[in-house]
């Protein structure tokens, strides 16, 4: 993308004020898009969006510039401004630039920007047609794809010389239903890193079936009653728990800081011999995954929760030396390069566990079967959490009696942990997109069945 | 002209016959600081640019936009949109926006200042609100953050059918994130300012209100269930209509994914209430002169007398409805299309203030923040279910503080039981811009232990 010595001269420009380390991260980045609604094709978008970000890490303090003309004049003067914003400290000389090595690859089969446009657009008909064709209670259908594929190059002075290049595909289906005044939604959007043939794997059509499926189901649905209960994760969508009660409070910025209630709490126990937590940028063309990172550390698998002991965490370069950890583990993630890296989980799995998943529905006398989270919101610093659920069951005897609505979880991270009496031997994946300061990642979220064996849900039956 | 704006017109100028086309560029001057600890801990300036591209050709419209503004990128991007265009469906309403005759000029929306301040001075007053967070109360453990942010952003609209309108607008923006700590319990509060630049924030008022959140909730307990009155604070405000206004749009309507949909001219709020959104709405995040399609800004009365009067819409939603544009068309950069979104939406204060407001509720649940608006609130279906932290109130004397509880209650429920917002109204980016006054919803479901 750069020429070495374009890179060079620019990494030297950027640390001769003084400095730790100056990093150079440039990006081309090109995506395409698909809307339809209202059985209408409305949007077809795609673009370019290159340019590069220059840190100086001086101390505790990191300063950055960005700039979208890749001219090394521009380059240059970028470096001098973020030069400008860093105290001045010991000059560090420009080490030789070496190739990162130990990159996991996720493999592209097929090129989605050789796919016609024209078959993407018939894709998303296809779902739209399966999705209307689930009944007469469908009354609004949209669905969306979007490519994107993003290549980078991230040098250091440290002489770190890293290069990725990055495919996401995703589909996505959302319907809504309708009768008799009452309104329901289901959505559907598998994602990987790879190519085209996500479409392969999970046809349009299906997908649109499945979403209207659930829309259409959740009509029946009852007002969720409020209280404490034994609450049932479904696989795949209930990591979404994980993620937030768990995960957010074991990024190390967050740790350095000592705003996460997990701060200096290594070793200790937070659940049962069953409950293990890793979080693996590595795994195969999981939509979370990378070759390396946007610092340029290689994708790694980190175990956080070992049968219920606190026994990691993530981080990026500035937390690994807060806190003083000897690891990077990959986990420095940015959304462009017009940001500055921040600990980002990728995907974040509680593995499969000893218990049958028929089994554990079937333990439960009253309780909530939650299939789907709408998505959560956790406080680090006191580890509290809301989640609302988009497909929610209540179980009466053992089975699933009828659908629910308008029902949330709330509680406290390590305290979920803690009452997790039971994991499925199951596993399912789930794609989202994970919010922090402002920036967007792709992050997976993955566990078995779960049975959580008392938990506090908010609904509208008071 | 500008040069942005020649460089829109230079995009336009390529149109071929029977062609129409949009550009619309941006060139920003961004700069941000964060403090911790005393110290600054991030900071980083950039100068980004860039352009979308419309093109309609035969009731089909394409989109592209590139960072790369020399013409052989320009060229490209117009290639991709035209392109684009081919695959979306014929749509009779599909179009740009012809110009208006109105003067667009909207004062106040640039203050030089900003211009002169340096990078130390606004470090400065970064590293000062962060102390001031943290020396407001011995309780206040640490300051999770606190930063200051300002942008000097030129726009350009250029069209075939006319348009041509360019404007210059300076942000500043300051927030501080207090952690408090006693007797074993942990407790965050947020706190906000915004205005044209760094001179019009107040770095020690940001700080004590922030310090002042976090503490008014320290000791929170979950409460019982129970119905009773319910206070929203202004963020908590700002943070219902920000879910409301996303199906307020003619758009939502067209496409079966809003709750008001068949509700034009109904009871949908109390007598009194009046919701009005307002594109020039002085000191808001969203007022600009013209709309990002570059449709002159107006006022919309959204509900009237608790009467839902209008929706709000962008040239293509307007014309499927057969009406004109209420300039709300809107764009997150250059990168997105326009599309409908509200623009500054606020109800009107119904009389009195936050004091009167907090007492009218007698023994109520005032609430200070959301968790998990984005998941517990559903505007489609209209269900709205999410965690809160708070306080009791007890005729308007703030009490025992309260979390890990939920509020629920049908969204349109919630709108018919506003019975009085107060005059403390103050403009939140959350998610849009949204006016937030201290507001009584005389009943809803709390779910509690």
């Amino acid at each position: 993308m750069l020429d070495e010595g374009v890179v060079s001269r620019v990494l030297s420009e950027a640390a001769a004020g003084g400095a730790d380390l100056a990093e150079l991260f440039v990006e081309d980045r090109r995506t395409s898009g698909l809307r339809l609604e209202d059985r209408r094709v409305e949007d077809v978008v795609s673009g370019r969006d290159a340019g590069a970000g220059i840190r100086v890490l001086t101390g505790d303090k990191a300063s950055y510039a960005h700039t979208n003309l890749l001219d090394e004049g521009s380059l240059l003067e970028a470096a001098r401004a973020a030069r400008a914003g860093s105290a001045t400290s010991a000059p560090v000389a420009m080490a030789d630039l070496r190739r990162v090595e130990g990159v996991a690859v996720h493999p592209v089969r097929l090129r989605p920007e050789d796919v016609p446009t024209g078959d993407k657009a018939e894709a998303l008909r296809a779902a739209d047609e399966s999705a209307r064709a689930a009944g007469g209670e469908v009354r609004q259908v949209v669905v969306s794809y979007m490519d994107v594929r993003q290549r980078l190059l991230i040098a250091s002075t440290d002489g770190r010389w890293a290069t990725d290049d990055r495919t996401r595909v995703r589909f996505a289906a959302q319907v809504v239903a309708t009768r008799n005044g009452s309104i329901a939604t289901g959505f559907e959007a598998p994602g990987h890193s790879g190519g085209y043939e996500l479409l392969e794997e999970r046809p349009a059509a299906e997908i649109g079936s499945r979403a209207a499926a659930k829309a259409v189901r959740m009509l029946d649905a009852k007002p969720s009653p409020a209280g404490e209960f034994p609450v049932v994760l479904a696989p795949g969508a209930g990591g979404v728990l994980i993620h937030e009660a768990c995960g957010h409070g074991l990024e190390g910025d967050t740790l350095a800081k000592d705003a996460s209630v997990y701060a200096g709490r290594v070793g200790e126990r937070f659940g049962s011999d069953s409950v293990t937590i890793v979080d693996d940028g590595t795994d195969k063309g999981a939509w979370g995954s990378f070759g390396v990172d946007d610092e340029g550390t290689p994708a790694h698998r980190t175990i956080l929760i070992e049968k219920g002991v606190l026994v990691g965490h993530m981080n990026d370069r500035r937390s690994a030396a807060k806190l003083s950890a000897p690891d990077r583990t990959g986990n420095g993630r940015r959304q462009s390069y017009a940001h500055l890296p921040i600990v980002r989980m990728t995907n974040t799995y509680l593995l499969p566990g000893p218990d049958d998943h028929e089994e554990i529905v079937s333990s439960v006398e009253r309780g909530v079967y939650a299939a789907a989270f709408a998505g959560g919101e956790v406080n680090p610093a006191t580890g509290n959490f809301v989640f609302g659920m988009s497909e929610a069951y209540w179980i009466e005897n053992g089975e699933r009696a009828f659908p629910i609505k308008g029902a949330n979880l709330i509680g406290n991270g390590p305290q979920v942990l803690n009452v997790i009496d039971a994991v499925g031997a199951d596993f399912a994946r789930w794609e989202g997109v994970c919010g922090k300061d402002g920036q967007h990642a792709p992050v997976t979220n993955g566990m078995p069945t779960v049975l959580l064996g008392r938990m506090t849900v908010g609904g509208t039956e008071a | 002209m500008s040069e942005l704006l020649a460089l829109a017109a230079r995009i336009v100028d390529r149109a071929a016959s029977g062609e129409a086309i949009e550009a619309f560029v941006t060139h920003e001057r961004e700069f941000e600081v964060k403090a911790y600890d005393g110290a600054v801990e991030t900071s980083s300036a950039a100068e980004p640019r860039g352009a979308g591209v419309r093109v309609v050709t035969d009731h089909r419209v394409g989109f592209a936009f590139t960072t790369d503004l020399t013409e052989a990128g320009l060229d490209t991007a117009l290639g991709d949109a035209r392109e684009n265009a081919r695959h979306t469906t014929p749509d009779d309403a599909v179009g740009l926006p012809e110009p208006e005759d109105v003067s667009g000029e909207l004062p106040d929306m640039f203050d030089r200042s900003i211009l002169e301040e340096t990078a130390e001075t606004k470090a400065a007053f970064a590293v000062e609100l962060e102390r001031v967070t943290r020396q407001a109360d011995p309780r206040i453990r640490t300051v999770e953050e606190a930063g200051y942010s300002d942008s000097v952003t030129d726009v350009a609209i250029a069209s075939t059918t006319g348009i041509a309108a360019a404007y210059q607008r300076s942000d500043a923006w300051c927030y501080s994130i207090a952690i408090a700590e006693d007797g074993g319990d942990t407790e965050v509060g947020f706190e906000f300012d915004l205005a044209r630049s760094l001179s019009g924030l107040d770095s020690a008022e940001v700080g004590r209100r922030a310090a002042e959140r976090a503490l008014r909730v320290l000791g929170a307990t979950k409460i019982p269930s129970a119905r009773i009155p319910v206070v929203f604070d202004p963020y908590t405000a700002a943070q219902f209509l920000g879910v409301i206004a996303r199906v307020m749009t003619g758009e939502a309507v067209q496409k079966g994914r809003s709750l008001f949909a068949g509700r034009l001219g109904e009871q949908v709020a109390a007598e009194g209430i009046d919701l009005v959104d307002d594109g020039r709405a002085v000191g808001a995040p969203g007022a600009a002169a013209w709309d990002d399609e570059g449709v002159p800004t107006r006022r919309t009365e959204v509900i009237r007398d608790g009467i839902l009067s209008s929706f709000l819409y962008d040239t293509v939603s307007a014309r499927r409805d057969g009406r004109a544009s209420t300039a709300n068309a809107a764009r997150s950069g250059f990168k997105t299309p326009p599309g409908p979104s509200p623009s500054n939406m606020a109800f009107d204060p119904t009389g009195g203030s936050r004091d009167d407001v907090m007492r009218s509720g007698g023994r109520a649940l005032l609430v200070q923040d959301f968790h998990g608006v984005h998941s517990g609130a559903n505007p489609i279906s209209g269900d709205f279910s999410v965690g809160i932290t708070g306080a009791l109130l007890e005729n308007g004397e703030v009490g025992r503080p309260v979390k890990e509880v939920t509020i629920a209650a049908p969204m349109l429920d919630i709108l018919r039981n506003i019975t009085a917002v107060a005059d403390d109204r103050r403009w939140l980016p959350f998610g849009g811009s949204f006016g937030g006054a201290t507001t009584l919803v005389s009943e809803m479901t709390v779910a509690g232990s």
